[in-house]
């Protein structure tokens, strides 16, 4: 049994009960990319998930994921041995999700700076172009240009960003990558000329997502 | 136009269970969704997520952190917006925490009241509920025994030799047999070990040891408004170390008075417990092996007029693997019974209405190496092809097509062929084309142990009982 003791598990009993901890597993990405050394965590078993980790946090292996409530019990989700890296992608931040065993809950970015070293290290994501600059989409995916609906955009034009800087999300099968500015042959801060694909259009990986001029 | 039941029901198993479970769900427009491990989630049966099916992932392939986690089947219903959950066989059909988790939960538990499901479950008060409904039962303690002390002074007076028992027990394990007075002490001590490492519990119990009897039972079905009727007996007397292989409908060898006061008994006892849906009351016609004269008697003559007695042993508070046989001799669907009166409906039929018609034969076909030692063996099916339906005398229920993988997590049954006939010789010809015409290749199975059995004169002319398979060369460790 994985939860509850026998005769447990119910509903409208006072306070929160909490059950065994479970480690999360480890899955393939759908989508892998040469470039991207992504970690994803899955469910360990059915339930209403929560993360209780955001995007950019940096997460260690025994870290506490999230919360997996089973029949009204909660069990506290962690990370697996070897899954060190950065959150950049949590499908629905903040809202209970029904889980099955296998699901992916949340992908990490291996290391602190994955994803801000693979921009540069591949042409394909950021070129420096004649004209100026351009950041380019490191997979196929849905484009977000706000972190939700009614906020503000990431980025727009006339925008100075800097390394680090969170440009869009791109949602990869049903999952969400946060594609940031900056790494190697990029000048430490550029200006937004535009943006080059209108919120949550689909992009093909390769595809021109922001024209950027470099700013001194 | 029949009231409603229900729009999604879980199904909490695997394999041929959900198979069948799912197929009437189809016919009645429920959309079934499957709870399966990992191991299963590719299976054939789950396919079809665009004609209404639908599947969510327990857990890892080992049962007990997915099919036999109440916990977590549950919750697959809540969340999946099931609204009932059909346990099938085998799993947690017998469980009441599944039955209880169901009740909390609001998801409607496709079975029995779990407190009937707890009563049928521990042996002693079981036994106590039967006898007191008026069907005989196998002498005994009254009982868990606090003692071997105590067993020895009831195994005096009930005689050699005797069965001890787990009050909790199932399966063959926790049983222990004491042929003379000097045998008890251990004989109490091991099924108390067994017991307690197997279930969790040490109680042990006492029973006569009735040897070379066969294995009858009673198909019940009960609404929840008191109506309850029998679907005939069905005789499961061709086993092999507990597990049965084929079973048949009617009894071959029953006296039809004992068969007549036995059914109308087993229907008052259910109703006097409390019985909602499907249930089976399993007994023992004891005596000893068939007269002499059976040898002479025509094979397929009919019953036999079998002298002894019908006693009860236990009560499986589910459907069973072969609640078929009954299905085809009564052309009853017994899964939409079940869903019926889980939505709380009356019973459609009164016993007048239930017909039995011929007889039926099932086999039971496993992947399993009968001239191996029924060594299990699993792997990939590299061919598959279904007898003739013979215009609708053979039924096969199964999970498998060509390519399938047989996994080694889960029981080896690869299908079940049931095969109807005016008598019992017809119905034995049928099967013995259908099994001819059954191909199987990639695994072993045991076809070939099923086509011996039915050839054999012993079964012809009902010379076995439980501990020998007709026509088949007994176990050397036997």
């Amino acid at each position: 049994m994985t939860a509850a003791a026998p005769g447990g598990g119910g509903a409208g009993s006072g306070g929160r009960r909490h059950g065994p901890t479970l480690v999360a597993g480890l899955g393939a990405h759908p989508d892998p990319h040469p470039a991207l050394d992504w970690i994803v965590m899955c469910s360990p078993g059915v339930g209403w998930w929560r993360a209780s980790v955001a995007p950019g946090q940096l997460v260690e292996p025994g870290q506490l994921l999230g919360e997996l409530t089973v029949l009204g019990v909660v069990i506290r989700v962690v990370a697996p041995a070897g899954a060190r890296g950065r959150v950049v992608a949590d499908a629905d931040q903040g809202r209970a999700i029904a889980a099955q065993a296998g699901n992916p809950l949340l992908t990490l970015a291996r290391g602190d700076a994955a994803i801000e070293g693979a921009t540069a290290a591949h042409g394909a994501v950021a070129t420096t172009a004649a004209a100026g600059l351009t950041i380019r989409a490191p997979s196929s995916g849905r484009f977000y240009g706000r972190p939700a609906p009614g906020k503000p955009a990431f980025v727009s034009a006339g925008d100075v960003i800097r390394d680090g800087h969170t440009v869009c999300l791109l949602e990869v099968m049903k999952t969400f990558h946060r594609v940031t500015y900056g790494g190697d042959g990029l000048p430490p801060q550029a200006r937004v000329v535009s943006v080059a694909v209108a919120d949550e259009a689909d992009v093909n990986r390769g595809d021109v997502l922001l024209d950027l001029e470099a700013v001194s | 136009m029949s009231p409603p039941t229900f729009h999604r029901i879980l199904i909490a198993n695997r394999g041929e269970v959900a198979a069948r479970v799912a197929r009437t769900c189809d016919r009645l427009g429920i959309t079934p969704v499957f709870a399966v491990s990992e191991a299963d989630r590719e299976a054939p049966y789950t396919r079809g997520r665009d004609r209404g099916r639908d599947v969510v992932v327990l857990g890892p392939a080992r049962a007990a952190a997915s099919y036999l986690d109440p916990v977590r089947v549950v919750q697959a219903a809540v969340q999946t917006r099931c609204t009932a959950l059909h346990p099938g066989w085998g799993f947690l059909s017998e469980n009441p925490l599944l039955a209880s988790l169901c009740a909390q939960h609001g998801v409607t538990f496709i079975g029995p009241p779990p407190h009937v499901m707890a009563l049928m479950g521990t042996k002693s008060p079981a036994k106590r509920a039967m006898r007191a409904a008026g069907l005989d039962v196998i002498p005994g303690s009254d009982g868990p025994l606090p003692s071997a002390a105590v067993a020895r002074r009831v195994a005096d007076q009930v005689g050699y030799p005797v069965l001890l028992k787990a009050e909790s027990g199932g399966g063959g394990r926790g049983m222990r047999i004491a042929r003379a007075a000097g045998e008890i002490e251990a004989a109490f001590a091991d099924a108390q070990a067994e017991a307690r490492a197997a279930f969790g519990d040490d109680r042990v119990y006492l029973e006569r040891l009735i040897e070379g009897g066969r294995h009858v039972e009673i198909q019940i079905f009960a609404d929840r408004h008191g109506n309850v009727i029998h679907v005939g007996e069905r005789d499961c007397t061709v086993q092999r170390n507990h597990q049965k292989l084929i079973e048949e409908s009617p009894s071959p060898v029953l006296d039809a008075t004992l068969r007549a006061r036995t059914l109308e008994r087993a229907v008052a006892a259910a109703r006097a417990i409390g019985y909602v849906g499907a249930g089976t009351m399993e007994l023992l016609l004891d005596g000893d092996t068939p007269p002499a004269d059976a040898q002479a008697r025509q094979p397929g003559a009919g019953p036999s007029n079998h002298r002894g007695a019908l006693r009860f042993m236990e009560m499986n508070t589910r459907l069973q693997v072969e609640h078929t046989v009954s299905e085809q001799r009564s052309g009853l669907d017994l899964v939409e019974l079940q869903i019926e009166a889980a939505a709380g409906h009356r019973l459609r039929l009164r016993q007048d209405d239930v017909r039995l018609d011929g007889h039926v034969l099932e086999c039971r076909i496993n992947a399993e190496d009968p001239h191996a030692g029924f060594k299990p063996s699993p792997g990939r099916i590299t061919r598959w092809r279904l007898p003739d339906a013979q215009d609708g005398a053979i039924r096969v229920d199964t999970h498998v097509e060509e390519g399938y993988v047989v996994p080694p997590h889960y029981d080896s049954l690869l299908c079940k062929v049931i095969a109807r006939g005016a008598t019992r010789d017809e119905a034995i010809e049928r099967m013995l084309r259908a099994l001819g015409e059954l191909i199987c290749e990639g695994v072993a199975t045991t076809t070939p142990l099923h086509q011996q059995v039915l050839r054999s004169d012993a079964f012809r002319h009902h010379r076995y009982d439980t501990r020998t398979v007709p026509g088949w060369p007994q176990d050397p460790n036997h």
